[in-house]
Protein backbone atom coordinates (compact mmCIF):
# COMPACT_ATOMS: atom_id res chain seq x y z
CA UNK A 1 0.00 0.00 0.00
CA UNK A 2 1.41 3.54 -1.30
CA UNK A 3 -0.72 5.28 1.92
CA UNK A 4 1.25 6.77 4.78
CA UNK A 5 1.27 5.06 7.71
CA UNK A 6 -1.04 6.78 10.34
CA UNK A 7 -0.23 4.69 12.90
CA UNK A 8 3.22 2.74 14.00
CA UNK A 9 3.89 -0.53 14.95
CA UNK A 10 4.31 0.64 18.40
CA UNK A 11 1.11 2.39 18.87
CA UNK A 12 2.53 5.52 18.16
CA UNK A 13 0.88 8.37 15.55
CA UNK A 14 3.10 10.69 13.38
CA UNK A 15 3.10 13.09 15.64
CA UNK A 16 4.04 10.31 18.87
CA UNK A 17 0.60 10.19 20.34
CA UNK A 18 -1.35 7.44 21.28
CA UNK A 19 -4.52 6.73 20.00
CA UNK A 20 -6.70 8.22 22.87
CA UNK A 21 -4.28 11.11 23.34
CA UNK A 22 -5.48 14.61 22.96
CA UNK A 23 -2.78 17.32 21.80
CA UNK A 24 -1.51 19.90 23.74
CA UNK A 25 -3.65 22.38 24.61
CA UNK A 26 -2.43 25.69 26.16
CA UNK A 27 -5.12 28.80 26.34
CA UNK A 28 -5.63 31.85 27.94
CA UNK A 29 -8.54 34.28 27.89
CA UNK A 30 -8.34 38.31 28.18
CA UNK A 31 -5.66 38.45 25.50
CA UNK A 32 -6.41 41.47 24.09
CA UNK A 33 -7.24 44.80 25.09
CA UNK A 34 -9.49 46.03 22.54
CA UNK A 35 -12.05 44.12 22.45
CA UNK A 36 -14.90 43.02 25.18
CA UNK A 37 -13.79 39.41 25.56
CA UNK A 38 -10.84 37.65 24.27
CA UNK A 39 -9.14 34.44 23.79
CA UNK A 40 -6.00 32.50 22.09
CA UNK A 41 -5.76 29.02 21.76
CA UNK A 42 -3.15 26.52 21.23
CA UNK A 43 -4.12 22.91 19.62
CA UNK A 44 -1.10 21.15 18.95
CA UNK A 45 0.04 23.20 16.08
CA UNK A 46 -3.03 25.04 15.23
CA UNK A 47 -3.12 28.42 16.82
CA UNK A 48 -6.54 30.61 16.92
CA UNK A 49 -7.32 33.73 18.29
CA UNK A 50 -10.83 34.71 19.18
CA UNK A 51 -12.24 38.29 19.57
CA UNK A 52 -15.75 38.93 20.82
CA UNK A 53 -17.46 42.36 20.64
CA UNK A 54 -20.86 43.29 22.26
CA UNK A 55 -23.93 42.88 22.43
CA UNK A 56 -23.63 46.01 20.67
CA UNK A 57 -25.55 48.05 18.05
CA UNK A 58 -26.40 45.97 14.75
CA UNK A 59 -24.34 47.30 12.15
CA UNK A 60 -27.22 47.39 9.43
CA UNK A 61 -30.37 47.20 9.92
CA UNK A 62 -31.24 44.15 8.32
CA UNK A 63 -29.50 42.57 10.73
CA UNK A 64 -31.67 43.70 13.57
CA UNK A 65 -33.90 40.90 14.84
CA UNK A 66 -36.75 41.88 17.66
CA UNK A 67 -36.58 39.48 19.94
CA UNK A 68 -32.89 38.44 20.29
CA UNK A 69 -29.56 39.53 19.24
CA UNK A 70 -28.07 38.39 16.31
CA UNK A 71 -25.08 36.65 16.13
CA UNK A 72 -21.94 37.50 13.77
CA UNK A 73 -19.35 34.75 13.38
CA UNK A 74 -16.38 35.58 10.90
CA UNK A 75 -13.11 33.19 10.53
CA UNK A 76 -9.75 34.31 8.73
CA UNK A 77 -6.99 32.45 8.23
CA UNK A 78 -3.39 33.87 8.12
CA UNK A 79 -2.14 33.65 4.30
CA UNK A 80 0.77 31.88 6.49
CA UNK A 81 -0.63 29.60 8.29
CA UNK A 82 -0.84 26.45 6.31
CA UNK A 83 2.61 24.76 4.50
CA UNK A 84 1.36 26.74 1.06
CA UNK A 85 0.26 30.16 0.88
CA UNK A 86 -3.16 30.60 -0.34
CA UNK A 87 -5.26 34.09 -0.13
CA UNK A 88 -8.16 32.45 1.22
CA UNK A 89 -10.91 35.09 0.73
CA UNK A 90 -13.63 35.73 3.54
CA UNK A 91 -15.86 34.38 1.48
CA UNK A 92 -14.29 31.10 0.36
CA UNK A 93 -17.25 28.40 0.81
CA UNK A 94 -15.26 26.11 3.15
CA UNK A 95 -14.85 29.05 5.84
CA UNK A 96 -18.38 30.16 5.20
CA UNK A 97 -19.35 26.87 5.97
CA UNK A 98 -17.49 26.66 9.54
CA UNK A 99 -18.34 30.00 10.06
CA UNK A 100 -21.98 29.15 9.50
CA UNK A 101 -21.33 26.22 11.96
CA UNK A 102 -19.83 27.65 15.19
CA UNK A 103 -22.72 30.46 14.43
CA UNK A 104 -25.24 27.97 14.50
CA UNK A 105 -23.52 26.21 17.47
CA UNK A 106 -23.73 29.65 19.60
CA UNK A 107 -27.16 30.95 19.19
CA UNK A 108 -28.72 28.15 21.18
CA UNK A 109 -26.08 28.32 23.93
CA UNK A 110 -25.84 31.99 23.96
CA UNK A 111 -29.11 33.80 25.93
CA UNK A 112 -29.21 35.89 22.95
CA UNK A 113 -33.53 37.21 24.09
CA UNK A 114 -31.62 38.75 26.66
CA UNK A 115 -30.28 41.56 24.22
CA UNK A 116 -33.14 42.39 21.97
CA UNK A 117 -32.55 44.36 18.69
CA UNK A 118 -28.16 44.08 19.00
CA UNK A 119 -25.57 42.36 18.01
CA UNK A 120 -22.56 39.92 19.08
CA UNK A 121 -19.67 39.53 16.96
CA UNK A 122 -17.38 36.84 17.78
CA UNK A 123 -13.94 37.09 14.99
CA UNK A 124 -12.03 34.37 14.81
CA UNK A 125 -8.36 34.73 13.56
CA UNK A 126 -6.13 31.22 12.61
CA UNK A 127 -2.82 31.76 12.85
CA UNK A 128 -1.54 28.29 12.17
CA UNK A 129 -3.30 25.85 11.02
CA UNK A 130 -2.94 21.64 11.49
CA UNK A 131 -6.07 20.56 11.83
CA UNK A 132 -9.31 20.54 13.16
CA UNK A 133 -10.53 23.97 12.42
CA UNK A 134 -13.98 23.92 13.86
CA UNK A 135 -13.02 22.70 17.31
CA UNK A 136 -10.35 25.12 17.97
CA UNK A 137 -12.83 27.28 16.41
CA UNK A 138 -15.75 26.80 19.10
CA UNK A 139 -12.86 26.13 22.24
CA UNK A 140 -11.78 29.96 21.33
CA UNK A 141 -15.13 31.37 20.85
CA UNK A 142 -16.42 29.41 24.08
CA UNK A 143 -13.35 31.30 26.42
CA UNK A 144 -14.09 34.35 24.08
CA UNK A 145 -17.46 34.58 25.05
CA UNK A 146 -16.76 33.88 28.96
CA UNK A 147 -14.55 36.50 28.89
CA UNK A 148 -16.87 38.88 27.28
CA UNK A 149 -19.01 38.41 30.39
CA UNK A 150 -22.23 37.14 27.82
CA UNK A 151 -24.57 34.79 29.18
CA UNK A 152 -24.48 31.41 28.65
CA UNK A 153 -26.36 28.23 29.25
CA UNK A 154 -23.33 26.41 29.53
CA UNK A 155 -19.52 26.23 28.29
CA UNK A 156 -19.60 24.29 24.65
CA UNK A 157 -16.64 22.16 23.99
CA UNK A 158 -15.91 20.52 20.69
CA UNK A 159 -13.50 17.67 20.23
CA UNK A 160 -12.95 15.93 16.98
CA UNK A 161 -12.30 11.62 16.70
CA UNK A 162 -11.59 9.49 13.83
CA UNK A 163 -11.32 6.17 12.62
CA UNK A 164 -8.07 4.71 11.24
CA UNK A 165 -7.34 1.06 10.11
CA UNK A 166 -10.70 0.11 12.26
CA UNK A 167 -9.37 2.05 15.24
CA UNK A 168 -10.97 4.72 17.14
CA UNK A 169 -8.28 7.66 17.35
CA UNK A 170 -8.60 11.26 18.85
CA UNK A 171 -8.18 14.36 17.94
CA UNK A 172 -7.24 14.28 14.21
CA UNK A 173 -4.23 16.56 13.11
CA UNK A 174 -3.50 17.89 9.88
CA UNK A 175 -1.97 14.66 7.86
CA UNK A 176 -4.25 12.61 9.35
CA UNK A 177 -7.02 14.12 7.98
CA UNK A 178 -6.22 14.84 4.78
CA UNK A 179 -5.75 10.94 4.64
CA UNK A 180 -9.08 10.68 4.11
CA UNK A 181 -10.06 9.35 7.12
CA UNK A 182 -13.48 9.50 8.31
CA UNK A 183 -13.54 12.42 10.80
CA UNK A 184 -16.27 13.19 13.60
CA UNK A 185 -16.29 16.35 15.16
CA UNK A 186 -18.44 16.68 18.38
CA UNK A 187 -20.09 19.88 20.23
CA UNK A 188 -21.14 19.34 23.38
CA UNK A 189 -22.22 21.09 26.59
CA UNK A 190 -20.64 19.29 29.30
CA UNK A 191 -22.92 19.48 32.39
CA UNK A 192 -25.55 18.09 30.83
CA UNK A 193 -23.98 15.95 27.91
CA UNK A 194 -25.96 17.08 25.45
CA UNK A 195 -24.77 17.42 21.60
CA UNK A 196 -25.20 20.76 20.05
CA UNK A 197 -23.37 20.00 16.56
CA UNK A 198 -22.44 16.96 15.29
CA UNK A 199 -20.12 16.43 11.89
CA UNK A 200 -19.11 13.64 9.85
CA UNK A 201 -16.96 13.69 6.22
CA UNK A 202 -16.04 10.42 5.02
CA UNK A 203 -17.25 7.09 5.10
CA UNK A 204 -17.73 5.76 8.08
CA UNK A 205 -18.62 2.17 9.18
CA UNK A 206 -22.10 1.78 11.56
CA UNK A 207 -20.17 -0.61 14.06
CA UNK A 208 -17.73 1.59 14.55
CA UNK A 209 -19.54 5.12 14.94
CA UNK A 210 -20.85 4.27 18.44
CA UNK A 211 -16.71 3.82 19.84
CA UNK A 212 -15.61 6.66 17.71
CA UNK A 213 -18.74 8.56 19.09
CA UNK A 214 -17.71 7.52 22.86
CA UNK A 215 -14.01 8.62 21.91
CA UNK A 216 -15.10 11.78 20.64
CA UNK A 217 -17.35 12.44 23.72
CA UNK A 218 -14.52 11.88 26.14
CA UNK A 219 -11.84 14.67 24.28
CA UNK A 220 -14.87 16.70 24.90
CA UNK A 221 -14.67 16.01 28.87
CA UNK A 222 -11.09 16.48 28.79
CA UNK A 223 -10.84 20.02 27.11
CA UNK A 224 -13.98 21.18 29.15
CA UNK A 225 -11.91 20.55 31.65
CA UNK A 226 -9.08 21.84 30.62
CA UNK A 227 -11.16 25.49 29.90
CA UNK A 228 -12.77 25.25 33.23
CA UNK A 229 -9.81 25.35 34.95
CA UNK A 230 -8.10 28.06 32.86
CA UNK A 231 -11.39 30.57 33.74
CA UNK A 232 -11.55 29.90 37.27
CA UNK A 233 -7.62 30.91 37.04
CA UNK A 234 -8.46 33.66 35.56
CA UNK A 235 -11.49 34.87 37.97
CA UNK A 236 -9.51 34.36 40.37
CA UNK A 237 -6.23 36.36 39.66
CA UNK A 238 -9.19 39.27 38.32
CA UNK A 239 -10.41 38.93 42.38
CA UNK A 240 -6.94 39.56 43.63
CA UNK A 241 -6.26 42.54 41.78
CA UNK A 242 -9.75 43.98 42.55
CA UNK A 243 -8.71 43.26 46.31
CA UNK B 1 -7.66 60.12 39.43
CA UNK B 2 -11.11 59.54 40.53
CA UNK B 3 -13.79 62.36 40.44
CA UNK B 4 -12.47 65.75 39.16
CA UNK B 5 -14.52 67.22 42.67
CA UNK B 6 -14.30 65.96 45.89
CA UNK B 7 -16.68 63.10 47.26
CA UNK B 8 -17.05 64.11 50.61
CA UNK B 9 -18.14 67.76 49.88
CA UNK B 10 -21.50 67.30 51.86
CA UNK B 11 -23.14 70.44 50.58
CA UNK B 12 -24.78 69.67 47.36
CA UNK B 13 -22.81 71.52 44.39
CA UNK B 14 -24.59 73.40 41.79
CA UNK B 15 -22.10 72.96 38.68
CA UNK B 16 -22.03 69.40 37.07
CA UNK B 17 -19.25 66.65 37.96
CA UNK B 18 -17.67 64.09 35.70
CA UNK B 19 -16.13 61.27 36.35
CA UNK B 20 -12.61 61.52 34.75
CA UNK B 21 -13.72 58.76 32.61
CA UNK B 22 -16.69 60.21 31.51
CA UNK B 23 -14.50 63.76 30.77
CA UNK B 24 -12.51 61.65 28.06
CA UNK B 25 -15.47 60.04 26.15
CA UNK B 26 -16.92 63.53 25.66
CA UNK B 27 -14.45 66.18 25.38
CA UNK B 28 -11.35 63.76 24.47
CA UNK B 29 -9.15 66.80 23.14
CA UNK B 30 -9.46 69.09 26.19
CA UNK B 31 -8.90 65.56 28.03
CA UNK B 32 -5.15 64.98 27.02
CA UNK B 33 -4.32 68.76 27.06
CA UNK B 34 -5.37 68.84 30.63
CA UNK B 35 -2.57 65.69 30.55
CA UNK B 36 0.04 67.84 28.34
CA UNK B 37 0.32 70.61 30.09
CA UNK B 38 1.18 69.03 33.35
CA UNK B 39 4.12 67.82 30.90
CA UNK B 40 2.51 63.67 31.22
CA UNK B 41 0.56 61.90 29.11
CA UNK B 42 -3.08 59.86 29.92
CA UNK B 43 -0.88 56.65 30.13
CA UNK B 44 1.04 58.36 32.59
CA UNK B 45 4.53 58.55 29.88
CA UNK B 46 6.67 61.57 29.55
CA UNK B 47 6.21 63.24 26.02
CA UNK B 48 9.65 61.22 24.78
CA UNK B 49 8.83 57.84 26.59
CA UNK B 50 8.31 54.77 24.17
CA UNK B 51 6.43 52.27 25.18
CA UNK B 52 7.65 48.50 26.14
CA UNK B 53 8.16 46.73 23.01
CA UNK B 54 9.08 42.65 22.50
CA UNK B 55 9.94 40.55 20.06
CA UNK B 56 9.50 37.31 19.08
CA UNK B 57 11.08 35.21 16.25
CA UNK B 58 10.16 32.08 14.74
CA UNK B 59 6.55 31.99 16.43
CA UNK B 60 4.75 30.62 13.36
CA UNK B 61 6.39 26.87 12.13
CA UNK B 62 4.27 26.97 9.05
CA UNK B 63 6.09 30.18 7.62
CA UNK B 64 9.53 30.55 6.37
CA UNK B 65 10.11 33.64 8.59
CA UNK B 66 7.93 35.36 11.43
CA UNK B 67 8.17 37.57 13.84
CA UNK B 68 5.44 38.66 16.47
CA UNK B 69 6.05 42.70 18.14
CA UNK B 70 4.42 44.01 20.52
CA UNK B 71 4.51 48.16 21.35
CA UNK B 72 2.79 48.66 24.71
CA UNK B 73 -1.21 46.55 23.61
CA UNK B 74 0.26 46.92 19.78
CA UNK B 75 0.34 43.78 18.63
CA UNK B 76 1.34 42.48 15.07
CA UNK B 77 2.06 39.30 13.30
CA UNK B 78 4.27 38.89 10.44
CA UNK B 79 4.50 35.71 8.58
CA UNK B 80 6.82 35.26 5.04
CA UNK B 81 6.40 32.24 2.82
CA UNK B 82 8.54 31.71 0.06
CA UNK B 83 7.39 31.07 -3.81
CA UNK B 84 8.89 29.99 -6.53
CA UNK B 85 7.83 32.38 -9.74
CA UNK B 86 8.98 33.86 -13.05
CA UNK B 87 10.80 37.35 -12.47
CA UNK B 88 8.97 40.56 -13.85
CA UNK B 89 9.78 41.12 -17.45
CA UNK B 90 11.49 44.26 -16.84
CA UNK B 91 13.58 43.20 -13.89
CA UNK B 92 14.98 39.08 -15.23
CA UNK B 93 17.81 38.96 -12.85
CA UNK B 94 15.70 40.02 -9.47
CA UNK B 95 12.97 38.02 -7.26
CA UNK B 96 10.31 40.04 -5.41
CA UNK B 97 8.91 40.91 -2.14
CA UNK B 98 5.18 41.58 -1.48
CA UNK B 99 4.09 42.87 1.71
CA UNK B 100 0.39 43.41 2.71
CA UNK B 101 -1.12 44.16 5.85
CA UNK B 102 -4.60 43.20 7.14
CA UNK B 103 -6.53 45.25 9.53
CA UNK B 104 -8.90 42.68 10.37
CA UNK B 105 -12.30 43.74 12.68
CA UNK B 106 -10.37 41.22 15.60
CA UNK B 107 -7.73 44.09 16.39
CA UNK B 108 -9.89 47.07 17.06
CA UNK B 109 -13.77 47.77 16.62
CA UNK B 110 -12.63 50.61 14.31
CA UNK B 111 -12.23 48.35 11.73
CA UNK B 112 -15.36 46.66 9.80
CA UNK B 113 -15.24 43.13 7.89
CA UNK B 114 -15.12 43.32 4.30
CA UNK B 115 -11.94 44.18 1.81
CA UNK B 116 -8.85 45.97 3.11
CA UNK B 117 -9.64 49.26 4.06
CA UNK B 118 -7.79 52.81 2.65
CA UNK B 119 -5.66 52.64 6.39
CA UNK B 120 -4.36 48.96 5.24
CA UNK B 121 -3.47 49.84 1.52
CA UNK B 122 -1.59 52.77 2.55
CA UNK B 123 -0.01 50.93 5.12
CA UNK B 124 0.66 48.10 2.57
CA UNK B 125 2.14 50.70 0.11
CA UNK B 126 4.16 52.57 2.44
CA UNK B 127 5.66 49.29 3.52
CA UNK B 128 6.30 48.63 -0.27
CA UNK B 129 8.51 52.22 -0.73
CA UNK B 130 10.13 51.88 2.49
CA UNK B 131 11.76 48.18 1.10
CA UNK B 132 12.10 49.53 -2.44
CA UNK B 133 13.50 52.94 -2.26
CA UNK B 134 16.37 52.89 -0.59
CA UNK B 135 16.73 49.35 -1.29
CA UNK B 136 16.74 47.18 1.93
CA UNK B 137 16.95 43.48 0.28
CA UNK B 138 19.26 42.47 -2.39
CA UNK B 139 17.10 41.13 -4.75
CA UNK B 140 19.59 39.80 -7.29
CA UNK B 141 19.97 37.03 -4.06
CA UNK B 142 16.34 35.87 -4.62
CA UNK B 143 16.95 35.15 -8.31
CA UNK B 144 17.49 31.18 -9.38
CA UNK B 145 17.65 31.11 -12.94
CA UNK B 146 17.91 35.05 -15.02
CA UNK B 147 14.45 35.70 -16.74
CA UNK B 148 13.21 31.97 -15.31
CA UNK B 149 12.78 31.67 -12.09
CA UNK B 150 12.91 33.12 -8.82
CA UNK B 151 11.95 33.80 -5.42
CA UNK B 152 8.86 35.69 -4.54
CA UNK B 153 8.38 36.35 -0.95
CA UNK B 154 4.81 37.15 0.36
CA UNK B 155 4.81 39.00 3.59
CA UNK B 156 1.92 38.80 4.95
CA UNK B 157 1.57 40.88 8.20
CA UNK B 158 -1.62 40.41 10.43
CA UNK B 159 -2.52 43.18 13.14
CA UNK B 160 -3.69 41.52 16.45
CA UNK B 161 -4.57 44.22 18.82
CA UNK B 162 -4.47 47.90 17.27
CA UNK B 163 -3.39 49.91 19.63
CA UNK B 164 -1.88 53.08 17.89
CA UNK B 165 1.33 53.36 16.18
CA UNK B 166 1.11 50.55 13.84
CA UNK B 167 3.06 51.61 11.15
CA UNK B 168 6.71 51.29 13.47
CA UNK B 169 5.22 47.77 14.63
CA UNK B 170 5.37 46.67 11.46
CA UNK B 171 8.04 47.99 10.02
CA UNK B 172 10.00 46.19 12.90
CA UNK B 173 7.54 42.95 12.55
CA UNK B 174 9.05 42.90 8.71
CA UNK B 175 12.07 43.81 8.94
CA UNK B 176 12.98 40.92 11.78
CA UNK B 177 10.90 38.17 9.69
CA UNK B 178 12.52 38.94 6.91
CA UNK B 179 15.50 38.64 9.13
CA UNK B 180 14.12 35.13 10.38
CA UNK B 181 13.84 34.21 6.65
CA UNK B 182 15.48 30.61 5.44
CA UNK B 183 15.33 29.69 2.33
CA UNK B 184 16.86 25.95 0.79
CA UNK B 185 18.95 25.91 -1.87
CA UNK B 186 17.43 26.14 -5.43
CA UNK B 187 18.89 25.32 -8.62
CA UNK B 188 17.07 25.64 -12.25
CA UNK B 189 17.44 22.19 -14.24
CA UNK B 190 15.33 22.01 -17.96
CA UNK B 191 12.08 23.92 -16.74
CA UNK B 192 12.43 22.46 -13.05
CA UNK B 193 13.30 24.12 -9.99
CA UNK B 194 14.92 21.34 -7.42
CA UNK B 195 14.98 22.92 -4.12
CA UNK B 196 17.10 21.06 -0.94
CA UNK B 197 15.37 19.83 2.05
CA UNK B 198 17.26 21.62 4.50
CA UNK B 199 17.09 25.37 4.77
CA UNK B 200 20.31 27.23 4.80
CA UNK B 201 20.20 30.52 2.66
CA UNK B 202 19.41 33.47 4.50
CA UNK B 203 18.24 36.79 2.92
CA UNK B 204 21.12 39.54 2.53
CA UNK B 205 20.44 43.04 3.27
CA UNK B 206 21.64 46.30 2.25
CA UNK B 207 20.42 48.43 5.25
CA UNK B 208 18.17 47.61 7.96
CA UNK B 209 15.68 50.68 8.26
CA UNK B 210 13.36 50.94 11.07
CA UNK B 211 10.61 54.24 11.48
CA UNK B 212 9.79 56.22 14.39
CA UNK B 213 6.38 58.12 14.67
CA UNK B 214 5.62 61.27 16.48
CA UNK B 215 2.05 62.70 16.88
CA UNK B 216 2.52 66.71 17.00
CA UNK B 217 -0.27 67.83 19.78
CA UNK B 218 -1.15 71.49 19.38
CA UNK B 219 1.28 72.04 17.24
CA UNK B 220 4.02 72.33 19.82
CA UNK B 221 4.09 68.99 21.70
CA UNK B 222 5.63 66.26 20.25
CA UNK B 223 4.44 63.33 22.05
CA UNK B 224 6.66 60.08 20.74
CA UNK B 225 4.84 56.44 19.95
CA UNK B 226 1.77 57.73 20.14
CA UNK B 227 -1.45 55.18 21.45
CA UNK B 228 -4.45 54.76 19.59
CA UNK B 229 -6.40 57.19 21.53
CA UNK B 230 -3.97 59.61 21.55
CA UNK B 231 -3.45 59.01 17.68
CA UNK B 232 -7.36 59.81 17.37
CA UNK B 233 -7.30 63.25 18.81
CA UNK B 234 -3.82 64.44 17.13
CA UNK B 235 -4.15 66.15 13.71
CA UNK B 236 -0.59 65.75 12.89
CA UNK B 237 1.87 62.87 12.69
CA UNK B 238 5.57 62.60 11.90
CA UNK B 239 6.71 59.21 10.96
CA UNK B 240 10.77 58.89 10.22
CA UNK B 241 12.84 56.10 9.02
CA UNK B 242 16.16 55.34 9.37
CA UNK B 243 18.63 52.74 8.96
CA UNK B 244 21.94 51.66 11.33
CA UNK B 245 24.24 54.38 10.14
CA UNK B 246 21.59 57.09 11.00
CA UNK B 247 20.95 57.59 7.91
CA UNK B 248 17.13 58.90 6.53
CA UNK B 249 15.57 56.30 4.51
CA UNK B 250 12.10 58.14 4.31
CA UNK B 251 10.10 60.45 5.89
CA UNK B 252 6.05 60.92 5.64
CA UNK B 253 4.49 63.56 7.63
CA UNK B 254 1.50 64.21 7.60
CA UNK B 255 -1.30 67.50 8.75
CA UNK B 256 -0.55 70.69 10.17
CA UNK B 257 2.51 72.29 9.53
CA UNK B 258 5.88 71.95 11.72
CA UNK B 259 8.82 73.75 12.14
CA UNK B 260 12.44 72.71 11.25
CA UNK B 261 13.49 72.75 14.72
CA UNK B 262 10.63 70.07 15.31
CA UNK B 263 11.90 67.95 12.98
CA UNK B 264 15.58 68.11 14.17
CA UNK B 265 14.58 66.92 17.60
CA UNK B 266 12.59 63.89 16.05
CA UNK B 267 15.59 62.91 13.90
CA UNK B 268 18.03 63.09 16.81
CA UNK B 269 15.04 61.53 18.96
CA UNK B 270 14.72 58.46 16.12
CA UNK B 271 18.39 57.86 16.39
CA UNK B 272 18.24 57.04 19.98
CA UNK B 273 15.05 54.84 19.77
CA UNK B 274 17.25 53.07 17.02
CA UNK B 275 19.75 51.96 18.90
CA UNK B 276 17.35 50.75 21.54
CA UNK B 277 15.22 48.79 18.85
CA UNK B 278 18.54 47.17 17.38
CA UNK B 279 19.38 45.84 21.22
CA UNK B 280 15.47 44.27 21.31
CA UNK B 281 16.09 42.28 18.33
CA UNK B 282 19.43 41.24 19.23
CA UNK B 283 18.15 39.93 22.44
CA UNK B 284 15.13 38.12 20.24
CA UNK B 285 17.80 36.36 17.95
CA UNK B 286 19.48 35.13 20.96
CA UNK B 287 16.59 34.22 22.63
CA UNK B 288 15.34 31.70 19.52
Amino acid sequence: MSRLELIGPQGLRNDGRRVQELRKINCKPSVLSQADGSAYIEQGNTKCLAAVYGPREARTKAQVLHNRANINVEISLAPFCMSERKKRSKSDKRILEIASAVKQTFETIIKTELFARSQIDIYLQILQFDGGTIQICINAATLALIDAGIPMVDYVCACSAGCIDDEPVLDLNYVEESHDTPELTVALLPKTGKITLLQMESRLHVDKFQSVMEMATVGCKKIYNILDDVVRENVKNLLEKKK
Amino acid sequence: MGKVTNENNVKPNPTITFEAETFRRIQPEEYLRKFVQQHVRPDGRSYNHFRKTTVNLSCITTADGSSMVRIGNTTIVCGIKAEVSEPKLNFPKEGYLVPNIDLSPICSPRFKPGPPSEQAQIISENLNKLLKNPKVIDLETLCIEEGKAAWVLFADIVCVNYDGNIFDACVMALISALADVKLPKAVYEDGLVKATEEKIFALSFIRIPYSISFAMFDGKHLLADPNEMEESIIKSAITIAIDEAGQLCNIWKVGTSCTSEQLRFCISKARERYVDITSIIEKAKQAT
